[in-house]
């Protein structure tokens, strides 16, 4: 994939111990590892268990990433990794007769997390263009994403904004979300994951 | 993929997978995301991550636990790569032990609250008393300099 450069440059200053960028880094990422953790049904107080050996885990570890887009990929591993070793201990002790390791069914979660990782990306790069439009549009927007999805009278109320305004008005700001540099990153990333996979076939279906 | 990149021409399929996207970021805990923030703590200790490696209460054979019963002492082991803390909860107070045997500080750290600090004697003995409430975790500095941070406690 290619590299973010906000991410890059979130990395960077992390390193020098700046915990605004660490904050900024924790709310890109933290739905990945919540996402992951879902998968997996634990307790809630495992989940945070979890997360918080996983935040450590990064804390130690992200001086010696040398590629910050290697980020999300290790942040999902390790968090896979740690929920696996809470599942297991929780296997072990409901049933005390289940089979060693290597002979459990192959893990479901396993084939998708590839998939988690890249809606993550995209999601995070969606909210990051979304915070950075305009607060005219950032409130139609909202509104309009509201459920069930509020009538144009209403928003129109709301937003002291003629009703015959609403349309072009939402047309506009999806227009300035399209086109922010956070958009064209990710789908600059995904145009490269389909040539690398599609001769392979095995991600489809 | 190219399907879905395509699509975001469209504005509809663009407001739902933003809906998607923000909905994403509200279904995390606040909770969640402050332990994150609170992890940056640490960015600057140098300290080996010790994780929960055998818990009584979960790892031991069911048998075990129903002789236990009433006597039952609830052990916990954490290991990092040079060094393991043990740990029993007793009625009244938490034992513990550095292994290899040698004395050290140790910070008990509770997720809000005041941080303790006991030691442990030479041969890596120490005892928290009380009985943290809440999870906490547990800062072992050696004496001869090895600094370990275990995974949260929650009893």
């Amino acid at each position: 994939m290619r590299d973010d450069p906000s991410v890059i440059a979130l990395v960077a200053r992390v390193s020098d111990g700046d915990q605004d960028a660490w904050d900024e880094l924790i709310e890109r990422y933290s739905p990945l590892v919540w996402s992951i953790c879902a998968r997996y049904q634990l307790s809630r107080q495992d989940v945070a268990d979890v997360g918080q050996n996983v935040w450590l885990l990064l804390v130690e570890q992200i001086g010696k990433l040398r590629e910050p887009a290697a980020l999300p990929g290790w942040l999902a591993t390790t968090t896979k990794r740690e929920c696996l070793r809470v599942l297991r201990a929780v296997r072990r002790h409901e049933h005390a007769g289940l089979p060693p390791e290597d002979q459990m069914p192959p893990d479901p979660a396993a084939t998708t997390i590839e998939q988690e990782i890249i809606t993550a990306e995209r999601n995070a790069a969606l909210r990051a263009a979304f915070a950075e439009l305009p607060r005219t549009c950032h409130e139609l927007l909202s509104m309009l994403m509201s459920d069930p999805p509020p009538a144009y009278v209403d928003v129109s109320a709301t937003l002291g904004m003629p009703v015959g305004s609403i349309g072009p008005m939402r047309a506009r700001c999806l227009d300035r979300l399209r086109h922010s540099q956070h958009l064209v990153a990710v789908l600059g990333n995904q145009a490269e994951d389909i040539e690398v996979r599609e001769p392979r076939g095995e991600h489809r279906g | 993929m190219s399907i879905v990149a395509k699509s975001w021409d469209d504005d509809d399929t663009l407001l739902a997978a933003l809906k998607q996207a923000v909905h994403a970021r509200r279904d995390v805990p606040p909770e969640f995301v402050e332990a994150g923030k609170s992890a940056f703590a640490w960015h600057n200790i140098d300290a080996e991550l010790a994780q929960l490696t055998y818990d009584s209460s979960r790892d031991s054979e069911l048998a075990t636990s129903v002789r236990a019963e009433s006597a039952s002492i609830r052990a916990l082991t954490f290991s990092s790569a040079h060094l393991t803390i043990e740990l029993e909860v007793t009625p009244d107070s938490l034992v513990g032990q550095v292994i290899p045997a040698q004395s050290a500080v140790v910070t008990v750290q509770p997720r809000s609250g005041a941080e303790t600090v006991v030691p442990a004697d030479e041969i890596g003995l120490f005892s928290i008393r009380p009985i943290p409430p809440g999870p906490f975790r547990m800062y072992c500095r050696t004496d001869a300099g090895v600094d370990v941070l275990t995974g949260w406690i929650t009893l």
